[in-house]
């Protein structure tokens, strides 16, 4: 099975690929923590000792290499920084990203849909233009400016002062929607015009579409052709779009609103392991990156082939 | 030349294209006169009170510092202009060169190598690649821009790869073979032209994309270290606000706002004038 | 004379998109008799394609602007019904096919479904009658394995199997009218002649008038009683077969006769 196999060999290298490039970024390049870890009097000897013990002695690539088996045999090691252990450390950030993160994500593209599918529908009428307006404003707008807009308007005594202006204690579901709201909020609002834009793009090429005339010849009510000719056929850059975005959206999202309202997930988690220099978190992370992508890719992979019979 | 005519054309008759240009333009102005040492000099002086309110001195008032917000937001400009322009510039050329090559010898190794590259890059999470480079190149005040520009020539790659591949097979490209021309002549002369109409929408585009992660990085810390950003001045506006003081919010995100809906709406012009298939809209 | 199946006079299309309106057919007439073959020929992009689509009702409002003096099938007058009554003679009084099979119907469905659906809708069958009419149906535009081309995606299947599954459509509810826009124009030439040959013998049996748009002059003096030149926009002619090739009345038909002659030479 050739094809399998190339795609196994490609995806090997692009995890090798990413695997490289982050070594040297950040682990390489990064912050040198001897000085953090050990105080300010230490003797050269101790400081020596400090250093063999992080790896910071040895050659490039014994280094790399080094960083590839315990990849490889998930020998994640302790935090540097605060000596918890690395897999107690991801296992309780990474359910707090998603339960953060989610919610606006899968909102965000639910609505892209929709309103892509309305504005393409009644292409050229003011609708469609209102639509079109709205996205083209809503992706000019930062995402810095939405969150503090957001901070200010419902979390602050100058708006509503209904939410919390950071933090995460969530024990319970009304505790949960107090805190997800106002980043949910304001990752639907970012991404929204993005989305909408993109989706309706893809709905008005598949309306242009022969089989869609010949649906509309043979008298089939506009509601179906949208619903079952036009979204089913649509699928494939739909899930393009949702499993490849997941990247951008969800990992780097995490990073500017965890940092911003103070949740302790994975992007908050990174963003310290990236300025403190902690190398066995940065490890961890470039590992579960690059598994979340063979995922995704393997996801995708799955998907086409069950919903478009061209490709099983 | 005929093309440029018909571009010009058509672009005149976008009424949402033409306020897009006339935006784009106007901050275009505002940055040259803060680079000519006309306006916008005296944003780091601490001139004024602790916020005062916008008045006939302070045209949007002062900032905690007592920073004139106003010298700050228009010496903004130019710091968004420069980041914009290198970024956009730097990275839509090698997005050309790089896919120009990757399609040219499309399925061999070169093609294989830039497309693997183009997946490593793509599947780091931006934030992460651009924090750990940042981190990596340590207080160089060029660290910002040569994360974006590794990053964002992505795009521009795979389009111009794809439009390459097309080009590639057409008859004049394929006379100019047989001739004999060395191919890095062909494809400088006679390809990249003909890729002009994608490298222009992608540089707008990236130009936008450049402005926005400065503001995000100057948030995180990792971003201009010298000078004044919008994205330096929302950064300071987070405590502000919530202390009840908004000028140095509000002047740092409709201005960035202004521009950046410009530049949109002209990419937007662009791309429909550009478009060698003239769909109606 | 009884009631002409399709009856058109002063038939305008306007196109919007561009830079400028386009009259593309501007302001054509015709009869087409019950039972009738009636051929439309022309050059591509002397509006043929246009006509048709506006007799279908297929333009949408934003992109042409249609206007006639009348347009009326049978009794009806296609002009002012409102859109709901005309998706209900779509595919059932009136049906088309159209040039290109290969993209005309739906790639994630089974050709049985686009089948099953026109019955469904128009006869309002259930699923399991529908999927009886449908298999007699394939059977009839000659089909040996009917059961495996009614499981069969379109891709699975060559242009000229999905252009009889169209034709098996079209002609599922014996309408008054088929319009036939280059049916076999993609496909090669035995093929051609089989689709062809189903297709106006189907049409005979129902009783079925047919307009039958094509550029192949042999087309139209094989299988067409009538037929019309046209040329940007204008019926120049109007003739029986017979006459259109032995005394050709206007220059341009010459020019195609002509045209067609050295070509087939």
């Amino acid at each position: 099975m050739p094809r399998v196999m190339r795609t196994v060999w490609q995806a090997l290298l692009l995890i090798l690929g990413v695997t490289f490039v982050s070594f040297l970024l950040m682990v390489w390049f990064g912050p040198d923590q001897t000085y953090t870890l050990i105080g300010k009097n230490a003797s050269a000897e101790q400081i020596a000792e400090l250093r063999h013990e992080l790896g910071y002695d040895r050659p490039f690539l014994a280094r790399y290499a080094d960083f590839l088996v315990d990849l490889s045999t998930l020998d994640l090691g302790a935090s540097n920084s605060s000596g918890e252990r690395v897999s107690r450390l991801l296992a309780r950030s990474t359910p707090i990203t998603l339960a953060l993160m989610l919610p606006g994500f899968l909102l965000g593209n639910l609505l892209g849909v929709a309103l892509g599918l309305a504005a393409a529908q009644r292409r050229g009428q003011w609708t469609d233009r209102l639509i079109s307006g709205l996205s083209v404003v809503g992706m000019s707008i930062s995402f810095l400016v939405i969150i503090i807009a957001l901070q200010v308007l419902l979390s602050t005594p100058y708006g509503l002062n209904l939410f919390p202006v950071r933090g995460w204690q969530v024990s319970d579901l009304p505790s949960y929607l107090l805190y997800v709201t106002v980043p949910t909020i304001a990752l639907l609002l970012v991404t929204l015009g993005y989305n909408t834009r993109f989706y309706r793009a893809v709905f008005v090429e598949e309306i242009g579409k022969d089989h869609i005339r010949t649906a509309q010849a043979f008298g089939t009510a506009p509601a179906v052709i949208l619903w079952k000719h036009v979204l089913k056929n649509s699928l494939v850059p739909i899930i393009t779009r949702v499993l490849f975005s997941i990247p951008l959206v969800v990992i780097s999202g995490s990073l500017l609103i965890e940092t911003y309202f103070g949740v302790p997930g994975i992007g908050k988690v990174t963003f310290e392991a990236i300025t403190n220099g902690d190398q066995p978190v940065l490890k961890a992370v470039v590992a579960l990156t690059a598994v979340a992508f063979v995922l995704i890719q393997l996801a995708a992979d799955i998907l086409y082939r069950l919903v478009d019979p061209r490709l099983a | 030349m005929a093309a440029d005519q018909t571009l010009w054309k058509r672009l005149r008759s976008d009424p949402s294209g033409v306020a897009g240009l006339v935006i784009v333009a106007l901050f275009l102005l505002l940055a040259l006169g803060v680079w000519f040492g006309i306006i916008g000099q005296d944003w780091a002086a601490a001139a004024g009170g602790r916020w005062e309110p916008a008045g006939p001195r302070f045209w949007f008032g002062t900032n905690v510092l007592g920073q004139d917000i106003f010298e700050r937001s228009v010496y903004s400009v130019r710091t968004a202009f420069e980041i914009g322009l290198v970024v956009a510039i730097l990275s839509t050329l090698l997005g050309a060169i790089l896919g120009a090559l990757a399609g040219w010898y499309a399925h061999g190794w070169v093609d294989g190598t830039v497309l693997w590259l183009k997946g490593v890059l793509d599947s780091i999470p931006f934030y992460l690649f651009v924090a750990a480079v940042a981190y990596a190149l340590q207080g160089e005040a060029w660290a910002m821009h040569l994360a974006m520009i590794a990053t964002f020539w992505t795009g521009t790659g795979r389009l111009v790869r794809a439009e390459v591949m097309k080009i590639r097979t057409r008859e004049f490209i394929l006379s100019a073979r047989s001739i004999g021309l060395p191919d890095a002549l062909i494809l400088v002369r006679h390809v990249l032209p003909n890729t002009l109409h994608i490298l222009l929408v992608q540089g707008s585009l990236t130009f936008i994309a450049a402005i926005k992660t400065e503001v995000i990085l100057s948030f995180l810390g990792l971003g201009i270290q010298h000078g004044v950003s919008w994205g330096l001045m929302l950064a300071e506006s987070t405590q502000e606000v919530l202390a009840g003081q908004f000028n140095n919010f509000l002047a740092a995100s409709l201005m960035l706002f202004a521009l950046l809906m410009g530049f949109n709406l002209l990419a937007d012009a662009l791309q429909d004038a550009l478009d060698p298939r003239q769909v109606a809209r | 004379m009884s009631t002409p199946a399709l009856s058109v006079r002063e038939l305008v299309v306007t196109l919007l998109g561009g830079p400028q309106p386009a009259t593309v057919v501007d302001g054509i007439g015709f009869d087409l008799q019950a039972g009738e073959v009636l051929g439309l020929v022309g050059e591509s992009g002397c509006g043929k394609t246009k006509t048709a689509e506006a007799l279908m009702g297929l333009l949408p409002p934003e992109l042409a602007e249609t206007r006639a003096a009348r347009m009326l099938l049978g009794e009806m007058d296609l002009a002012t019904l409102p859109e709901r009554a005309l998706r209900r003679i779509r595919g059932r009084d009136i049906s088309m096919v159209f040039q290109e099979p290969l993209t005309a119907l739906d790639p994630v469905f089974q050709a049985g479904d686009s089948l099953t659906s026109v019955f469904r809708r128009h006869r309002g069958m259930n699923r399991r009658q529908a999927r009886q009419a449908a298999l007699e149906m394939l059977a009839r535009v000659g089909f040996a394995d009917p059961q495996g081309v009614l499981r069969s995606y379109p891709h699975e299947l060559s242009g000229g199997m999905r252009q009889r599954v169209l034709v098996a459509m079209a002609m599922a509810c014996h309408p008054q009218v088929l319009i036939a826009d280059e049916p076999t124009t993609a496909l090669d030439v035995t093929t051609q002649a089989q689709v062809l040959a189903q297709l106006t013998a189907l049409a005979a049996a129902a009783g079925t008038a047919i307009l039958l748009i094509t550029h192949d002059l042999g087309i139209v003096a094989q299988y067409c009683d009538r037929a019309l030149v046209m040329r940007r926009g204008r019926i120049v002619e109007d003739a029986p077969v017979e006459r259109l090739f032995t005394q050709p009345s206007h220059p341009y038909t010459v020019e195609l006769l002509a045209a067609a002659r050295s070509g087939a030479a």
